[in-house]
């Protein structure tokens, strides 16, 4: 019994000398050079230490890769810790979503530290970052679908490029018995350019903390009753566009006649040779077909990234500034590295310039990318659950599976509709 | 030399050896657990007020059940396995001495050098039927597509075979050690009693490496508890998302870091120390685990 009580005096006492370790809050010294600490992931990083070497002279930018994946799990962390945070991170609109929340409480407001023109220049690009009316993230790029399509094959079979979803449907059904595919469906593509693009309310943010996830909806309806039957033609592959089976069997055969795609799916899935390896002047981009006409003519999005600023940052202005830098720059528009189509319109031009004189592609595919970047569908928005990640667990698992669209839809919408109470949000189903 | 003295004596040594242990397990065991029992109280967004409720509340998460079930059926392949496994795979290297035995104890610990994550990826390239060395007997078994093989009911199994593959060399070598520890006179009692190899194996060796073989499958199941790498790992790649939240200690690291809901976190994960040390005290208790280490006095 002594020695029980030796050992709770001991844990008390360690756990009062841990207790006893919380810093104070940090203060700046006006006369120090400020200090700033950035987390990006690798494709990041050379825009990074650009930014780091222009302002080498003003102040000392440390830079820390991070997987993507893991923001949220290392902002909750430095919450924690009351201590650790970075300035600016990259991450997804959905950690923004989760970052703002005060349960949470690490993005900043930027209203009042990045100027009007800045906002006015993103123009619809930066949508993501817009919660009930304030900004809290900056777009660094845009991921929203477009139509690849394979311009030699096409000639072989006197295709014309489709510019609605009937006339996609119609065009795939060509495809039957030819050996040639209409791209895979089994994966986040499902979501991103079919549904998304149909507006079929899935994150629906009715008002703060109400999500609307309507399956039964007829934007949703309607996209199994297009899909399934191109699916069950066998002209749609049920395999994800990274599957290795379908790369092996169908994507580096080259009998990918035209598939929905992100706009990165050219530069980083259709052409590098251990990907699909499509050769040179083949690949073409046209808009992404529309589901109807006038406010029925969206596109999806498939990622695109966005920096939120520290709200704890010791230097809210400079840090704000870093990432309107990280966002805006024309270096980090010409930068060779810089990967995909950034969001915001001036930078936008000028990557416009190096993509669109790319002779892998049959034609310049920047317009199709330009068109569909400014009507990326609002309906469904960045929420606090698991989202994305739930595609993967229910969504692609099902179509993988061999079940229907439909059920596969349903399985997705039920597991949401679980989902998100345990995340604060109320939910509407009709 | 009084009695007294010698037993004042073998206290301090007691202490003295006792103390670097006990210094590192209240750091890491008992402030941990006393933290997390703090934390289990706090408010989340899905619990404004926080409290015992955190455990109710996270024992209704929809994804709790799934993921017992889950952790449930792992278990129920991977002890066995194991035990079964690693008894047989010892007592066989322990049958064979001489120059082989070496090279052979060797041999078992390799495939121990691969971790958790980088078996995951081994894994996929032996499974996935375009770039598995053994696609030929995987499309002889009609599998020929990665998607055949990566699908719900199959994950318990998958993980099972990562898991055992890099946990059951080391444990062979371990309880071969075991086995070396039996007294040569017994064996060799048995042997002019007229018992073969099988039986001096089965009913010599077997009865007296029995405790190690309980203490190995209170380990097992308590690493098999926890469960976490192979799933989430599998779940950051091709099939993105395929296991999340697939085991218990998966729940707890999304409740943690993508809910904002430490408190059932902690909630979660100090059920699961429960589990074990139930599991644990029950096994230790239903077996004579510490008869003849000198805790019960003759």
């Amino acid at each position: 019994m002594k020695r029980l009580s030796v050992a709770i005096v001991a844990v008390a006492a360690v756990t009062i000398s841990l207790a006893g370790c919380t810093n104070a809050a940090p203060t700046v010294d006006p006369d120090a050079k400020p200090s700033l600490l950035f987390w990006v992931d690798t494709p990041r990083v050379p825009q990074a230490e650009a930014y780091q070497e222009l302002m080498a002279d003003e102040i000392d930018i440390t830079i820390e890769v991070i997987a993507q994946a893991d923001a949220q799990t290392k902002i909750t962390l430095a919450n924690r810790a009351g201590q650790g945070w970075p300035d600016i991170i990259f991450g997804t609109a959905a950690d923004t979503a989760q970052f703002l929340d005060p349960s949470n409480g690490f993005a900043a407001d930027l209203t009042d530290v990045v100027s009007q023109d800045i906002f006015d220049g993103f123009g619809e690009g930066n949508s993501d970052c817009l919660f009930d009316g304030t900004y809290y993230c900056l777009k660094n790029d845009l991921a929203n679908g477009v139509l690849w399509y394979n311009t030699v094959i096409f000639d072989e079979l006197g295709l014309t490029v489709p510019t609605t979803m009937d006339e996609f449907a119609a065009t795939a059904l060509q495809l039957e018995g030819t050996g040639y595919s209409a791209g895979a469906v089994g994966d986040q593509g499902y979501y991103s350019m079919y549904l998304q693009s149909s507006e079929c309310p899935l994150a629906d943010v009715t008002a703060p903390n109400v999500v609307r996830i309507a399956p039964g909806d007829p934007k949703c309806t309607r996209v199994a009753e297009l899909v399934q039957p191109l699916l069950d033609a066998g002209v749609l592959d049920s395999r994800s566009s990274f599957d290795a089976g379908f790369i092996a069997d169908v994507a580096k055969q080259n009998l990918v006649a035209m598939t929905l795609g992100p706009s990165w799916f050219g530069d980083f899935v259709i052409r590098p040779e251990e990907s699909w390896g499509v050769p040179a002047g083949q690949i073409a981009a046209a808009n992404m077909p529309s589901w109807g006409t006038g406010d029925d003519d969206r596109s999806g999005a498939w990622g695109g990234g966005v920096f939120t600023v520290s709200s704890n940052s010791l230097y809210p202005q400079l840090a704000a500034d870093a990432a309107v830098w990280m966002t805006t720059s024309d270096v980090m528009a010409q930068l060779e590295t810089t990967p995909t189509f950034p969001a915001y319109g001036p930078a936008n031009k000028l990557w416009e310039a190096r993509i669109s004189t790319d002779p892998y592609y049959a034609s310049n595919p920047y317009p199709a990318m330009a068109a569909g970047a400014n009507k990326i569908s609002q309906v469904d928005r960045p929420v606090r659950f698991a989202f994305v990640a739930q595609i993967g667990t229910v969504l692609q698992a099902a179509i993988n599976g061999g079940a229907s669209l439909e059920t596969a839809l349903n399985d997705y919408a039920v597991s949401l509709q679980n989902l998100a109470p345990a995340s604060g949000y109320q939910i509407e189903t009709e | 030399m009084s009695r007294s003295r010698s037993n004042r004596t073998s206290l301090i040594a007691g202490l003295i050896m006792f103390t670097p242990y006990l210094v590192l397990l209240v750091a890491f065991g008992i402030v941990p657990i006393v933290v997390a029992a703090a934390t289990s109280f706090e408010p989340s967004i899905i619990n404004p007020g926080g409290g015992p409720l955190n455990y109710l509340v996270a024992l209704q998460d929809f994804r709790f059940l799934p993921a017992l079930i889950n952790v449930g059926i792992f278990l129920a392949i991977y002890v066995p396995a194991m035990l079964i496994v690693v008894a047989l795979m010892s007592l066989l290297l322990d049958t064979v001495q001489g120059r082989w035995n070496l090279p052979l104890r060797l041999a078992y610990l390799v495939p121990a050098s691969l971790t958790g994550a980088t078996a995951v990826l081994v894994w996929y390239f032996l499974l996935e039927p375009t770039l598995s060395p053994y696609q030929d007997a995987l499309a002889a078994l009609g599998i020929t597509q990665g998607t055949q093989i990566w699908t719900a009911p199959n994950l318990a199994w998958i993980f099972v075979l990562m898991a055992f593959f890099t946990g059951a060399g080391n444990w062979i070598v371990v309880q071969y050690g075991s086995l070396q520890s039996i007294p040569d006179d017994i064996l060799e009692a048995a042997r002019i009693d007229g018992a073969n190899a099988v039986q001096i194996a089965w009913q010599i060796k077997l009865p007296l490496i029995r405790k190690y073989l309980v203490y190995m499958g209170i380990l097992v199941f308590a690493a098999g508890l926890q469960v976490f790498v192979e799933p989430q790992l599998i779940s950051a790649s091709v099939y993105p998302g395929l296991a999340s939240n697939w085991s218990l200690n998966q729940l707890s690291y999304t409740l943690a870091f993508q809910q904002n809901n430490l408190g059932g976190a902690a909630a979660l994960s100090l059920m699961l120390l429960l589990v074990c040390m139930i599991a644990a005290i029950f096994v230790i208790f239903r077996t004579d685990f510490f008869d003849g280490i000198g805790v019960k006095r003759k």
